[in-house]
């Protein structure tokens, strides 16, 4: 059966056109990743109008090939000029450039074109043995479960977007409310229509998200005079070779840190609202961490641009297996890949993969087919990206606030989405004006039908509300709810306030409940091993504390920032 | 006035805006089908989103209001914040005309006058310029019209006034 699938699935994808729009799609999304200021969530958003006329698997393999593309073609601009293409790069510069300025732009451009590769590969890897896995686990989620898990991608959204806990809660908020103009999914109620029959049929989600996200981003580009009419780039190496072979014997003489970067990467990936922006400053920390002459770092030393790259690339295979297997988005890109999904009627779950098996398999592919493509597309298009970053930005942005218009209208063929556009684009820049992360929202107004509908399945089952605290799931994704809501002020004062110290321990401890609950009502052993090896964490991470006589460890940290 | 920062104005605004929609939220008519009611999941949201700004509006109170972070260069005059957001403006005031006009003139011509009026905006409006940017709005505009309209077969809006 899975053979058979994973046939068709072949059969969808094998052929020229999708070959043909992927090698598209690989190519725009590596000249988007390219320029500075456009980020890859923008690329995957203004592609999506593009798919609507598409067949499911072609339109999904399209934004899988921009998506890897994206990934990977911030580095060239990050390496080669010293300005990262994407946030997901930021890491990548700080060791890709000194080394392309010490005279070997084509060893640094090829450790970061390989890592990349080696990161999506082996990430690839783990989204075809882990989503069915986790679908698997999905199975047992009821709505209550499913409500509390949105909660929960909210809350850690919010936490990790920004500085402030509470601006990213309230645009959560903000997101969730946005979803509840129009009628109700439920009955058919208008809500918040005010009379109005543009807002009676509610906003657009997709318009929602172009306004939000691209078209704020844009006027945000080209707030500043001066910057708008200067080139993205002025500086920088321009004439470079690729060194594949030197490359690969470098990073195949560092297994363990381009495998401990990736994992870094795809578990990132997994995590709600973490990204490639945040996986790859975690990488590079850790690599120098590990590393026995943390000192090279910053000097143009090669794990400085393994472990980013690598890490960077695998966070979308992360992304996808919690897409696939529980039809929570863990990013904004993730979250438009659910819109494309939307759109064509497909609602991803944790019955996705068995009831949609060829689309779930050409996923897959696309997605390992998209890294090879990369590969070959980075050498070929070297000077293409450097052209890129010479691009004024008000060009750019002229050019794709009208394509915008177009993209936007296509959707759904009615101009009230073009006012959509407009308005959350005003709102969208205010908002990042003000500091409020734009991320929490847009998983909002995502996941805000989503919650609703299974907040409504709940009550009809039973208008009994123990349930959220009784059933192991829910508990669950509460008890990390919580602790991800507090995770900010952990940070702030880690290193400085005693009862950091009890964060993790007591964080252990909480979990082992809901664990141990799983374990008894499903007899699973495994899962009751999972329990006792939490507790037990919990428990040698406070004897070691008390041990150390409650002692705070001076905490060099790391700001963990929206992308 | 001295604690008078851009948040507190900020969360002033978001307990206004919640306190209108929950005001709001006892217009939606309740049916007597269903066990959740229509209006419940907003108020809820509203609930959280009004006790959130509160919490909001008390830590940017007590907030320093030189802690508030600014770009640098930002005006605190009338004239200075135009100056300022200038850029911006043009956008949204050009998009908005984009709009209106897309009815009347149809999208492919729309569209075109808005990319090359904001390039002409944004980058100046030297002759060489001006030439180049009809060109970049010709080009970019006319290309994407052509690829929904023949490639996706999608019917984009024509113009009263001009029949397409």
């Amino acid at each position: 059966m899975i053979i058979e699938n994973v046939g068709l699935a072949f059969g969808e994808i094998l052929n020229v056109t999708t070959l043909m729009l992927m090698l598209v799609g690989v190519a725009a999304g590596l000249i988007a990743g390219a320029i500075p200021g456009f980020t890859i969530a923008m690329a995957v958003v203004l592609t999506l109008p593009f798919t609507f006329s598409m067949p499911a698997t072609q339109g999904l393999a399209t934004m899988i090939a921009v998506l890897v593309g994206g990934l990977s073609g911030g580095l060239m601009a990050g390496i080669l000029t010293g300005i990262p293409g994407t946030p997901s790069s930021v890491a990548t510069t700080f060791d890709g450039f000194p080394m392309a300025r010490g005279g070997k732009p084509g060893l640094a451009l090829g450790l970061g074109v390989w890592s990349s590769f080696f990161g999506g590969i082996i990430s690839a890897v783990l989204l075809v043995t882990l989503a069915p896995q986790l679908a698997k686990v999905g199975l047992e989620f009821q709505p209550w479960d499913f409500f509390m898990l949105v909660m929960f991608a909210l809350t850690i959204t919010a936490s990790l977007s920004g500085k402030h806990l509470i601006k990213g809660l309230i645009a959560g908020a903000l997101g969730l409310f946005v979803r509840t103009v129009g009628e109700d999914e439920a009955v058919g109620m208008p809500r918040f229509d005010f009379g109005s029959e543009m807002l009676l049929s509610g906003f657009d989600f997709i318009a929602v998200l172009i306004g939000l996200f691209a078209f704020s981003q844009l006027l945000n580009d080209v707030r500043d005079p001066v910057l708008a009419r200067k080139s993205l780039s002025e500086k920088g190496t321009i004439q470079a070779r690729i060194e594949h072979w030197a490359a690969v014997k470098e990073i195949m003489g560092r297994k363990l840190l381009l495998l401990r970067s990736s994992l870094i990467g795809t578990f990132t990936g997994i995590l709600p609202g973490a990204g490639g922006s945040v996986a790859n400053i975690l990488a590079y920390d850790q690599a120098r961490k590990a590393s026995k002459e943390p000192e090279r770092f910053g000097k143009g030393t090669p794990e400085g641009i393994i472990a980013p790259e690598s890490s960077n690339n695998a966070t979308e295979g992360g992304a996808l297996i919690i897409l696939m297997a529980l039809g929570i988005p863990g990013d904004v890109t993730a979250a438009v890949m659910l819109g494309a999904l939307l759109i064509h009627d497909i609602i991803p779950s944790p019955t996705f993969i068995a009831e949609e098996p060829v689309l779930a398999y050409s996923i897959f592919i696309s997605f390992f087919l998209a890294n090879f493509i990369m590969l070959g597309m980075q050498s070929g298009m070297l000077r293409v990206f450097i052209l890129v970053t010479k691009i004024r930005m008000y060009m750019l942005a002229s050019v794709i606030l009208g394509f915008c218009g177009i993209g936007v209208f296509a959707l759904n063929n009615v101009d009230t989405d073009l006012w959509t556009l407009l308005w959350f684009g005003i709102l969208g820049f205010i908002m990042r004006h003000f500091g409020f992360p734009l991320a929490p929202m847009i998983l909002g107004v995502v996941l805000g039908n989503y919650a609703e509908l299974n907040l409504s399945r709940a009550m009809a089952i039973t208008t009994d509300i123990s349930p959220f605290f009784t059933r192991p799931w829910s508990l669950f994704f509460m008890i990390i709810a919580v602790f991800s809501a507090m995770f900010p002020w952990f940070q702030a004062v880690r290193g400085k306030s005693k009862w950091t110290l009890f964060y993790l321990p007591a964080a252990c401890f909480a979990l082992t409940l809901p664990l141990a609950m799983m374990a008894v009502q499903n007899d699973s052993l495994p899962r009751g091993v999972i329990a006792v090896i939490v507790a037990a964490f919990g428990a040698y991470t406070l004897w070691k504390r008390a041990k150390g006589g409650w002692k705070l460890d001076a905490y060099d940290g790391h700001d963990l920032k929206e992308g | 006035m001295a604690r008078m920062n851009r948040d507190v104005y900020a969360a002033i605004f978001l307990l206004v805006f919640t306190g209108v929609m929950f005001w709001a939220s006892f217009d939606i008519r309740e049916p007597d089908y269903g066990v959740l009611p229509p209006s419940v999941w907003p108020r809820v949201i509203l609930g959280v989103l009004g006790l959130l700004s509160f919490v909001f509006l008390v830590h940017a109170l007590r907030q320093d209001p030189d802690a508030i972070e600014r770009a640098d260069g930002e005006p605190t005059t009338l004239g200075g914040w135009i100056a300022y957001w200038r850029n911006p403006i043009v956008c949204f005031i050009l998009f908005t005309g984009y709009l209106t006009l897309i009815p009347l003139i149809g999208m492919l011509s729309a569209g075109i006058l808005f990319v090359f009026s904001l390039l002409t905006a944004l980058g100046g409006w030297q002759p060489r310029q001006l030439f180049l940017h009809a060109c970049i709005a010709g080009v970019a505009v006319g290309g994407m019209w052509s690829i929904f309209t023949f490639g996706l077969n999608v019917l984009l809006p024509t113009g009263e006034w001009t029949g397409f």
